[in-house]
């Protein structure tokens, strides 16, 4: 970036102006391919020299154009990404690249094409559990993903380059998980509100550039001395499916509050889990993204037993949320949903269990996803807050 | 030593002076109004009248509702349903489920030993809130007071199926159309409130001591529809419209004296009775 910001400034640049980089690429002769979901994976378009973008829809703005086309009464988040694309402000695109991650998204990914012009739709299956009958079919999905590109871009990814490009995704998951490491500390040195802006950005812009700016993020927060925080804030962590705007988060830390753990798509749940080093780079590569912590797959104890042991499965569902919480000393669970999300409502009635049992107070906010929205939050957080003694 | 709780609800502000033993000097009860918002200190003003009282003599304001962001000379603001807790418990210690019907939403609160821990509200939508009752009483031409004494002579409540209050108002036109009893159209209509908020709150769990508070617990044909629908007995404060203020009042007394206990001051900060010079825009 030629403008001289760096870390945390250019972070929220780049959230305020999150195509700029794409379309200076774009220009240079660069193919770009939105997504929408964290189980796109990225080696495969790196690999390729295709700069990922992730597609966010657009809170502030009312969804018209989709509307004349789908119904209402399914998830307003992809609603809200679709209606961005049909407004043209994607335009930059040279494909989307979709997954059966939930059914609108399923769905979706095939209606673009009635709508838009994007030379490419590549389309990744996904199996709902994480058995081994489901690894095979999922490892047989990507493949085809790959190929697809492959065909695209007329080159082969070698199994060398592709690991490579896996180091390289490592390389940045590692930063992020340092980054996060600044919220430990109370106060945490890095607010919730600035750690979506980089979040945001870092879907954005190429690779390197993305770690780049960890790194001056991460210097720059660990030069604070934290005077100004407020020590009597809450730690909170927010769970939900995916944050695209920092209005919700700023809500809560206006307040008497910090956001110092999330788990959404923006966050840890796209870039805590490596992928293992395999002989054959695939391997890992099925093997990391099919067990990301998304609602959509469900991750069971043990295959096979007729009886059930409860307990066992939310371990093995929630094992990873009760370390965040213990890790980052969170006084409290807000669990945010746009409405109709199907995947993560079916979940809350379990992660509440889960949380009771740990003796972690939670709340369930339910959003419109619209910022008209926000001021009848601040009376349910204010008072979930107000619980928390 | 005084302390005031000011509660600026969507359609009614309320305020409640209290003294150091926590009994009730004075409270008033005023219609919120657009322009009103801004003048919470001629609201506070009056009260001060009521109760014979100067405003240094306030130790603490606690300002709470929807417009609690509106009070300048508040010295703290809380959310209406910590306030609803502490008050609520200060008139039945054995409170367990509380619920209340506002002016446009509704809530349920889960208390334990006088701590709020959970809660649940519906802010959205106009049904199974006073509004729903509001606008029925314009459709059926009936005045909202005579609701309660006229469903208590129902002899085949109607069943209301819409839950939407636009929808719900056109169903009862049609039913008082086709010739049954006003009576028994209002105690459906009680009885469709009551199902639509005993069913929220149930997500929170429903236990004795239930109460119910807000304007609406004045009206005898919902206090018994809630009975109905909850399964077991409603308790309703003496006035049902000032138990969010009470509790204001009694937190900021809290504060105010664990304060002076601490410091050997009260945390007053400097303050005058103002109206508020501007709107804070909400995002």
């Amino acid at each position: 970036m030629s403008d001289g910001t760096r870390g945390l400034a250019k972070a929220e640049e780049i959230y305020r102006n999150r195509s700029r980089r794409a379309l200076e690429l774009k220009a240079q002769g660069r193919k770009v391919m939105g997504y929408m979901c964290s189980y796109i994976p990225l080696e495969i378009l790196t690999a390729l020299g295709i700069l990922p973008y992730r597609i966010f829809g657009d809170i502030r703005e009312p969804i018209t154009e989709a509307d004349k086309l789908l119904p209402t009464s399914f998830c307003p988040f992809v609603r809200s990404c679709i209606d961005s694309v049909y407004k043209n402000k994607y335009d930059f695109l040279d494909g989307v690249a979709g997954a059966h991650s939930c059914d609108p998204q399923e769905k979706t990914s095939h209606v673009w094409k009635s709508k838009v012009a994007y030379e490419i739709f590549p389309y990744l299956d996904m199996p709902a559990t994480t058995h081994e009958w489901g690894e095979r079919m999922f490892r047989r999905s990507l493949e085809n993903f790959k190929k697809t590109l492959e065909a695209y871009v007329g080159k082969e990814i070698t199994p060398d380059a592709l690991k490579k490009e896996i180091a390289l995704h490592n390389e940045q998951r590692q930063l992020v998980r340092d980054l996060y490491d600044l919220k430990k500390p109370h106060p945490p040195l890095i607010s919730g509100t600035e750690t979506l802006q980089v979040m945001m950005a870092l879907a954005s812009v190429p690779l390197e550039e993305g770690n780049e700016m960890l790194r001056e993020v991460i210097g720059e927060a660990k030069d604070r001395t934290g005077t100004e925080a407020n020590i009597e804030a809450k730690r909170i962590l927010v769970f939900g499916a995916c944050l695209d705007d920092i209005s919700l988060i700023q809500l809560i830390e206006d307040m008497d509050a910090g956001v110092v753990m999330d788990e959404n798509c923006t966050g840890p749940r796209a870039y805590f889990t490596d992928v293992p080093p395999t002989d054959d780079p695939m391997e890992g590569l099925t093997s990391r993204y099919l067990n990301l912590t998304c609602a959509r797959t469900f991750r069971e104890a043990v295959v096979g037993e007729f009886r059930k042991d409860r307990a066992a499965d939310l371990e093995a569902r929630y094992a990873y949320l009760g370390r965040f919480i213990r890790d980052w000393k969170v006084d409290g669970v807000i669990i945010q949903l746009v409405r109709f999300c199907d995947p993560f409502g079916y979940e809350i009635p379990e992660l509440r269990d889960y949380l009771k049992q740990l003796g972690v107070p939670n709340m369930y906010l339910e959003t419109e996803y619209t910022t008209g929205g926000l001021a009848a939050f601040k009376t349910r957080v204010q008072t979930f807050l107000e619980t928390l003694i | 030593m005084f302390f005031a709780g000011l509660d600026i609800g969507s359609s009614m502000t309320k305020v409640v002076l209290i003294d150091e033993q926590g009994g009730v000097r004075a409270h008033i009860i005023g219609p919120t109004g657009a322009e009103h918002r801004r003048l919470a200190n001629s609201v506070m003003e009056d009260a001060l009248r009521a109760g014979g009282l100067r405003f240094e003599e306030i130790a603490y304001v606690m300002a709470t509702g929807y417009g609690r962001i509106n009070v300048p000379f508040a010295d703290r603001q809380m959310s209406e349903l910590t306030c609803q807790a502490r008050g609520v418990f200060s008139l039945f210690p054995g409170v367990k489920t509380a619920i209340d019907i506002g002016g446009q939403d509704a809530k349920a609160l889960k208390i334990s030993e006088g701590r709020l821990v959970d809660f649940v509200m519906n802010d959205k939508c106009a049904a199974g809130t006073g509004r729903f009752l509001e606008v029925l009483a314009e459709t059926l031409g009936v005045p909202l007071g005579d609701f309660g004494k006229l469903a208590s002579k129902a002899e085949n409540k109607v069943g209301i199926s819409n839950i939407c209050t636009v929808f719900a108002r056109d169903e009862i036109a049609t039913r008082i159309s086709e010739g049954k009893a006003i009576a028994d159209v209002i105690a459906g209509v009680h009885d469709a409130i009551a199902n639509r908020v005993v069913t929220m709150a149930r997500r929170i769990k429903v236990e004795p001591e239930l109460v119910l508070t807000g304007g609406v617990a004045t009206n005898r044909g919902i206090v018994e529809a809630v009975a109905e629908h909850a399964g077991c007995e409603v308790s309703v404060p003496p006035n049902p419209f000032i138990t969010v203020a009470l509790g204001a009042a009694l937190l900021g007394k809290e504060i105010a004296l664990k304060t002076l206990e601490k410091t050997g001051s009260l945390p007053t900060k400097e303050r005058k009775l103002a109206e508020a010079t501007f709107f804070k825009q909400e995002h």
